[in-house]
């Protein structure tokens, strides 16, 4: 399977890199021009519609080295590329909140690097929207006079394209994801996760278009129960005191989630680090070869830490995605139009809510969860956000 | 992978490549040594290798194959096992995920890292000429110091290489010095002449890593690779370029002079040193040439003053100039030499540093340019 299998439900993107990638190799072995090839390009899309993804498997083309269509999927080029070790594709993947003018320094000397591979120097900034202005500014000299063989991929969540500078956006060409299709979810599931039919296409069909979130809800019955917890949440606020046990299971489902999502990927990546610092080795004098690796995982935990509390506020704000949803579903409901609902396998829910709220508070219910979400980006403590926002929900 | 090899050219091997492994991984894999048995490059034997995507190196070691093969494990438990191995061939064999390794009675197993995620290490470009390692390592540490550190100016943080026909030429410059050493090698033929960038410090520690004396040092590049290769002695390094356009710095080369001095570097740099003591932050020392005499100051009237006068051999007009203290000693320590030759045209144009040697003679091939600072007033 080529790289572009990964990038789900994004037929045009894929057309335009995919020619972009042809044109590329052109360039390297002599027999095309500059034309059809460009230096910055801006990958933007919603949250889960896979602009990294998409970022890696454009990377992946640019370093294929099998004839044919560039990105087969099988060689070193497209192999280490995908799986983040090419020489040749640097990642800048910010752990905390924003990305520090050292680590964009850092990049600019990168991008000034000949390829190793006779090929391009790819640099991948997978959150250009947290670039800080400093980072920014440095970014902004190397995009806007790249060596000749360097690429600069960014991405950026398409529902703030201001957070990504004018001046960089200028330069750089855009690729804009859509959502997924939820068939287009349901195939890739079945085809690369083994996931059987039926649970496929109720994951796409629930997940909002967010292929990772789809993947959880299909792969993991943990997940599943904690979407079913999170709406139910709407229909069970009868008393004030119900208030503050359902923003206390929504943090908890979110902390939860966070935590499996954070547990796996933290332990693999220590043990990788340590078997490559001297751990496990057996024999006399074997162990002595640990010493002086303290620091360096130590300095992995700490970001790991710093990226946990991203991956937990992610995961609270695809609770409140679902929640959202919910309300959506209940308003379609008493419009009576025939729109797909957000969450299908609870329609009954939504129609029976539908049936004892007015629009009116409905809508004020949705606004309050939109609220909630706005809060949390600007940082307010997750808990007296979720309290302040279940209580709206309550009283409608 | 099943093989035998001797103990000493492994832990030789181990060592060397295992240093230039960075200490803080970016990813795990470059923190593995590469062990290919019966090699893809075709040849025999076992070949050691490390990657830090900005440096390769490469050792081949003489082998017996039973089993060919690749495979990755830490650098540095490698390392520590095969250096305290004993005198007796040692036995190299993978099983599954971990990989034996036995020697005489002392046994040891080390996991395996992931080798299919291993980057693909940089092929090493076309032989281009070589040279004597001494005269290679020198060559570069006189030119390296005047390397910029600033990482957002990349063309100023490499070292110029210039293959042109006989000559080899490097230089470097952070704006405010330039050093430039100019030397005779042995081109192969089968390459251009061609200029590269190269990083400063990769190509300072590359130069070390070679340049032992009494052996020669290879150069491989081609113009249209994005690689310095470096080999002697069996060891094989590469290099990143830099991508950038470097200065044009020919044309900052004074083409007259003025008046020059000739003056003893050690008796020089202490005085420097105890002058600039005294000196804020070490901003500047002036140099007042006159017949026979150099006085050296520092610091003004409200921050306490130091002066000292040295002798000197002085011809053409009295100067009196100023330079960062810092940057004129190192240009002194480049030289390399007991004696040094410093020329000037006015106190606001560029000053030229150059060895000399015992006969009074300029040593030709090396000049260090340092740009004066301003006077006060
Ligand atoms: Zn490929």
């Amino acid at each position: 399977m080529g790289v572009w299998s990964q990038v789900v439900g994004q037929p045009d993107a894929v057309r335009v890199l995919g020619t972009a990638a042809v044109a590329a190799r052109g360039l390297v072995d002599g027999t095309g021009t500059a034309a059809g090839m460009t230096h910055a390009w801006l990958f933007t899309g919603p949250p889960g519609s896979g602009r990294s993804v998409a970022a890696r498997a454009f990377a992946a083309a640019l370093q294929c080295t099998t004839p044919g269509e560039p990105g087969c999927g099988e060689c070193q080029g497209c192999h280490t590329s995908m799986s983040g070790t090419h020489a040749d594709v640097r990642m800048v993947v910010p752990e905390g909140l924003s990305i520090s003018v050292a680590e964009m320094r850092a990049l600019v000397q990168t991008s000034a690097r000949r390829p190793t591979g006779g090929r391009w120097q790819v640099v991948i900034i997978t959150d250009a929207d947290r670039l800080t202005e400093g980072a920014a500014n440095a970014l902004l000299k190397a995009v806007e006079e790249p060596p000749a063989r360097t690429v600069f991929l960014l991405c950026a969540p398409s529902d703030h394209p201001d957070d990504v500078s004018v001046t960089i956006r200028s330069r750089c060409r855009a690729i804009a994801l859509r959502t997924p299709a939820a068939p287009a979810i349901a195939e890739v599931l079945r085809l690369r996760d083994g996931v059987d039919t039926d649970t496929a296409a109720w994951a796409a069909s629930v997940s909002g278009g967010h292929v990772g979130r789809a993947r959880r809800l299909a792969t993991d019955p943990a997940a599943r129960d904690r979407r079913a917890k999170v709406l139910r949440i709407p229909l069970h606020l009868r008393r004030l005191s119900d208030v503050f046990d359902c923003a206390d299971d929504l943090v908890k489902a979110a902390e939860t989630d966070a935590s499996e999502v954070s547990g796996t990927r933290d332990e693999a990546e220590r043990d990788a680090l340590k078997t490559a610092l001297g751990h496990g080795g057996t024999g006399k004098g074997a162990a002595s070869a640990t010493r002086g690796s303290a620091g360096a995982i130590k300095e992995l935990e700490k970001r790991q830490k710093s990226r946990a509390t991203r991956t937990q506020r992610d995961a609270l704000d695809l609770a409140l995605v679902d929640l959202a949803g919910f309300y959506r579903d209940v308003l379609v409901t008493h419009a009576g139009a025939s729109v797909a609902l957000n969450h299908p396998d609870h329609a009954e829910g939504s129609a029976q809510a539908a049936g004892s709220w007015t629009p009116e508070s409905t809508l004020r219910r949705l606004e309050a969860v939109l609220a909630c979400r706005e809060a949390l980006e600007q940082n307010v403590k997750p808990r007296i956000a979720i309290e302040a926002m279940v209580s709206a929900m309550h009283f409608g | 992978m099943k093989i035998r090899v001797e103990r000493d050219g492994l832990a030789d091997a181990v060592a060397w490549v295992a240093r230039s492994l960075p200490s803080r991984p970016p990813v795990p894999v470059l923190g593995g040594v590469l062990l290919d048995a019966g090699a893809t490059d075709g040849s025999e034997g076992l070949t050691v290798s490390g990657f830090d995507y900005e440096v390769s190196a490469t050792v081949g070691v003489p082998a017996t194959v039973a089993d060919g093969g690749r495979t990755l494990v830490s650098g540095r438990l490698l390392a520590d096992i095969t250096k305290s191995l004993p005198a007796q061939p040692v036995e190299i064999s993978v099983d599954g995920s971990r990989v034996a390794i036995a020697c005489g009675s002392a046994k040891f197993s080390l996991p395996t890292m992931p080798v299919e995620d291993y980057p693909q290490l940089p092929a090493m470009p076309q032989h281009a000429g070589e040279l004597a390692g001494e005269v290679f390592g020198q060559a570069v540490s006189q030119v390296a110091v005047a390397a910029g550190k600033d990482d957002t100016l990349p063309m100023l943080t490499g070292v110029r290489v210039e293959m042109t026909g006989e000559k080899l030429t490097l230089v470097a410059t952070d704006r405010f010095r330039l050093a430039m050493r100019e030397f005779e090698w042995k081109p192969s033929g089968d390459v251009e002449d061609a200029a590269v960038l190269v990083p400063a410090r990769t190509l300072a520690d590359a130069a070390k890593a070679l340049g032992s004396a009494g052996r020669s040092v290879e150069l491989a590049l081609s113009p249209t690779d994005g690689l310095l290769g470096l080999s002697g002695s069996g060891r094989r390094t590469t290099s990143r370029l830099l991508d950038a356009e470097f200065p044009r710095y020919r044309q900052l080369l004074p083409s007259e002079q003025t008046s020059s001095a000739i003056i003893g570097v050690a008796p020089l740099v202490e005085a420097i040193k105890r002058v600039s003591l005294v000196a804020d932050r070490g901003t500047q020392v002036r140099l007042e040439f006159a017949d026979g005499v150099l006085r050296l100051s520092a610091g003004g009237d409200d921050e306490g003053s130091a002066e000292e006068e040295l002798p000197v051999e002085f011809t053409g007009e009295p100067v009196m100039i100023a330079f960062n203290p810092g940057y004129l000693q190192d240009g002194l320590a480049a030289l390399h030499a007991d004696r040094a030759e410093l020329s000037f045209t006015t106190p606001n144009r560029p000053a030229l540093i150059k060895p000399v040697n015992a006969d009074g003679e300029v040593t030709p091939g090396y000049l260090y340019l340092l740009m004066p600072v301003r006077l006060p007033g």
